[in-house]
């Protein structure tokens, strides 16, 4: 089966010389889930922002939906890839928490009333519907993820990519985006460094060392090979 | 009082001042729509910035301390245009929601820091940067942070003294006195900064090019004639009978020349301002030559 | 920091606030307008336009404790500038203490400063308790500011606000070290601050750059429609602006 996304001997240098990511290979199907593991520096990061265009090769090649990622085609790719980001602060970059929902179906042609609409169901559905014409920075911490959760999912894209989306998060907020994001169908690729997160979320998990993929398995495999995981920097669940 | 409040500017300066610092915003948007929105992100925290820089505190010592204006912090960063809209967007919203300098005064207000202290804090910036060399690039940058307080403190002066709510020589002495002040803070505060900025992230202080050879003379010898022309017209308007002789020797009178500037009678300030004008006026034309050299030069 | 007030004041509902932002801020830029280009001297058009700002004010339900502790600040430190317009005004003193001479003059030039200034200080703090900043921001937009300021500030508002948390974050991990003592060494703290913060507004900047690209941003900030110019505005507009100019053209004429 066709790979909705194909990454095939990934490189990326960055500009003063340091090298991001090198040697990387792996497919994704539609429908997949898969967690992208390593300690911090290991690239994940860089890796991921291959994945919309936001960093192009230095080497190798990205196609999303048989589309090679390139700066032409990157606004066509960034249509069908959610990126939700580390930082929720990153993404609500405007005045009030409906216009941050609303600036991609904005973007993407549709209606202000139409953009809006959209938006405020988004917003209900995470249960954000009474924020909505307030600024982001009234909103608690889980909040804000969930309406930086909002922001991509109202554009319904084919694949979200998640980076650290449990980061900073307290052990109820943490539950709600890991149920939020259970239920849901389409393509997913989270990077994390919260190895129970992986477990629930991704099947599959693609393990970073200092830029180079050193493993692709089964996450609950991973979780057995307690070697594997101090190795490279993961270590096994606590209890 | 860098910002100016509503109720001192009267009609005519409010009008001008207004007319001149609109012409300077629309330039600074004019034919860089695009560019402009796609630095949109970088303005906004730098505008974001310079609100929050303003208010911290930098103690001087003895209980005073200081404040940032950041006009030329922002223009040796981003350039003169940019820089203009950045400060305008905060003079601006000061003047809407936080009573910081007069609704009808903004013209004014954003002539003076906007327009001077971004846009020409970065022209004397580039010109000190041209004579100390790029070894030296903070010098030129606190000369520039010096220059412009004082020059933001004389425009300050004399729109109140064109508006009569004070004559030109204490207001002066006061407002530009104190913006002496103003200005070794200035150039003290934005140095120290920017130095740290740039052992942080050095490309954030990366240069316009360098001059060619040529910009350099012609910076280095319109420098010399302006300081030159400046110093002798002080001299012949605080001794006319000096020049009265020397144009008779050269026997210009013959030729009508007229021998005392002709605005001299009415120009307040007496001596005080004729100098004025003569530095202005030595400088403008300097200006316009640093920007027909450095255009050629591809610099600009 | 002395900006968080911005998102409280303007919450009130009032029969202003039901205005258009374009009409609500026009309008009190009028009356500030108004009253600076009033001549010197011009005291009945100074009291009238004192009045119109009141009359707003109270339509818009500011307290009035509240409208007077916005106003006291700036009004005090006008009244502090204009003691310099009293006391060097030329002419024949009225009245003299040492070296300071008061002159009718003087007199004049200061009741007019404090005049004109009352009022437009006045029609800024009702701008400021009637319109929040979103609003400010579609104003600006529906006027024509040009996109670069408008865009620019509508990301600022936000970028403040977390570029106040990092400061704070800052100022405290400065603190714990036990940073600087005395004057020089306080001032290369804030000066490390100040540098740090800067830095990491580019940064910020940047990141902010990536998400918004990611969401399909090409150079516009797309706009949802808000509220519409309605009839009432414009009336109310119109009205405001033509006493306005009635007054003073009164005052010059």
């Amino acid at each position: 089966m066709a790979a909705l996304i194909e990454v095939r001997g990934l490189a990326y240098r960055y500009p003063d010389g340091a090298q991001g990511v090198r040697d990387v290979d792996f497919g994704v199907r539609a429908g997949e889930r898969v967690a992208v593991l390593g300690p911090n520096g290991s690239g994940k990061s860089t890796l991921l922002l291959h994945l919309n265009g936001l960093l192009l090769p230095t080497d190798g090649e990205v196609r999303v939906a048989d589309l090679p990622v390139s700066e032409e085609t990157a606004p066509a790719v960034r249509r069908k890839v959610g990126f939700v980001f580390q930082e929720p602060d990153d993404q609500l970059f405007l005045p009030t928490v409906l216009e941050d929902v609303a600036f991609g179906p904005l973007n993407a042609g549709l209606s202000a009333p139409e953009a809006e609409a959209r938006a405020r169901v988004e917003l209900r559905e995470l249960g954000l519907e009474g924020q909505a014409e307030r600024a982001a920075h009234h909103l608690s911490g889980g909040e804000r993820r969930l309406a930086s959760l909002a922001t991509v999912l109202v554009s319904e894209p084919e694949i979200l990519v998640l980076d650290e989306p449990t980061a900073a998060l307290d052990a109820r907020a943490r539950r709600l985006v890991v149920d939020l994001l259970r239920d849901r169908t389409e393509t997913l690729v989270v990077a994390t460094h919260d190895l129970e997160v992986a477990l629930a979320l991704c099947p599959r998990a693609l393990v970073l060392d200092g830029g180079r993929l050193v493993a692709d398995l089964a996450t609950a495999d991973l979780l057995r090979d307690p070697d594997l995981l101090e190795r490279h920097g993961l270590s096994a669940p606590l209890a | 009082m860098a910002h100016i409040p509503d109720g001192f500017l009267s009609a005519p300066v409010l009008v001008g001042t207004a007319a001149a610092s609109a012409g300077a915003v629309v330039a600074a948007t004019r034919g860089r729509a695009r560019f402009a929105e796609r630095r949109a992100p970088l303005l906004g925290a730098l505008t974001a910035f310079v609100f929050a820089v303003q208010m911290l505190n930098f103690p001087l010592g003895a209980g005073a301390s200081a404040h940032l204006l950041g006009g030329v912090l922002v223009a040796v960063m981003v350039g003169p245009w940019d820089g203009i809209l950045v400060i305008f967007s905060v003079v601006l919203v000061q003047a809407l929601l936080f009573q910081d300098g007069g609704i009808a005064a903004l013209g004014a207000n954003t002539l003076n820091l906007a327009v001077l202290g971004a846009g020409g804090g970065w022209l004397v910036y580039r010109w000190a940067f041209i004579l100390a060399g790029r070894s030296r690039q903070l010098l030129a940058v606190g000369i520039a942070a010096f220059f412009v307080a004082v020059l933001t403190g004389g425009a300050v002066a004399a729109e109140l003294a064109l508006s009569g709510a004070v004559p030109l020589t204490p207001a002066l002495v006061a407002v530009g006195g104190s913006h002496v002040l103003v200005g070794l803070s200035e150039a003290l505060i934005t140095v120290g900064i920017l130095r740290m900025v740039r052992r942080a992230r050095p490309e954030l202080l990366a240069d316009a090019p360098l001059p060619s050879a040529v910009t350099r003379r012609w910076v280095v010898g319109t420098t010399a004639a302006a300081v030159l022309l400046a110093a002798g017209s002080y001299l012949a308007s605080t001794r006319p009978d000096a020049l009265e002789a020397a144009v008779a020797r050269l026997g210009l009178d013959r030729v009508g020349v007229a021998t005392s500037l002709p605005w001299a009678d009415w120009w307040p300030g007496g001596p005080w301002g004729r100098a004025l004008v003569g530095i202005a006026a030595a400088f403008g034309l300097a200006w316009l030559v640093f920007r027909v050299a450095a255009r050629r030069d591809g610099a600009l | 920091m002395s900006f968080r007030h911005l998102d409280h004041w303007a919450e009130v509902p009032s029969l202003v606030t039901r205005l258009a932002p374009p009409a609500r801020l026009l309008a009190m830029v009028a009356v500030a307008l108004g009253a600076a280009l009033l001549p010197m001297g011009a005291w009945p058009q100074m009291a009238a336009l004192l009045v119109l700002v009141l009359a707003f004010a109270a339509t818009a339900r500011i307290p009035a404790p509240a409208f007077a502790a916005r106003l006291a600040g700036p009004l005090f430190l006008v009244l502090l500038a204009s003691c310099a317009v009293l006391v060097l005004a030329p002419g024949e003193p009225l009245w003299a203490l040492g070296p300071i001479r008061v002159t009718d003059t003087g007199l004049v030039r200061f009741g007019s400063v404090v005049g004109r200034a009352t009022p437009a200080l006045g029609a800024a703090v009702v701008l400021v308790s009637t319109l929040r900043f979103p609003e400010l921001l579609e104003a600006l937009r529906k006027l024509r500011l040009p996109s670069a300021v408008t865009t620019a500030l509508g990301l600022s508002y936000r970028l403040l606000y977390t570029l106040a948390d990092e400061i704070e974050r800052l100022r405290r991990a400065a603190r714990s070290r036990n940073a600087g003592h005395g004057a020089a060494g306080r001032r290369r703290t804030a000066m490390g601050i100040a540098a740090a913060s800067l830095v990491r507004s580019y940064a910020r900047s940047e990141r902010v750059h990536r998400a918004m690209l990611a969401r399909g941003y090409s150079g516009a900030l797309p706009q949802l429609h808000a509220q519409p110019m309605d009839v009432r505005s414009v009336v109310v507009l119109l009205a405001v602006s033509a006493i306005v100019l009635l007054v003073v053209s009164s005052a010059w004429l």
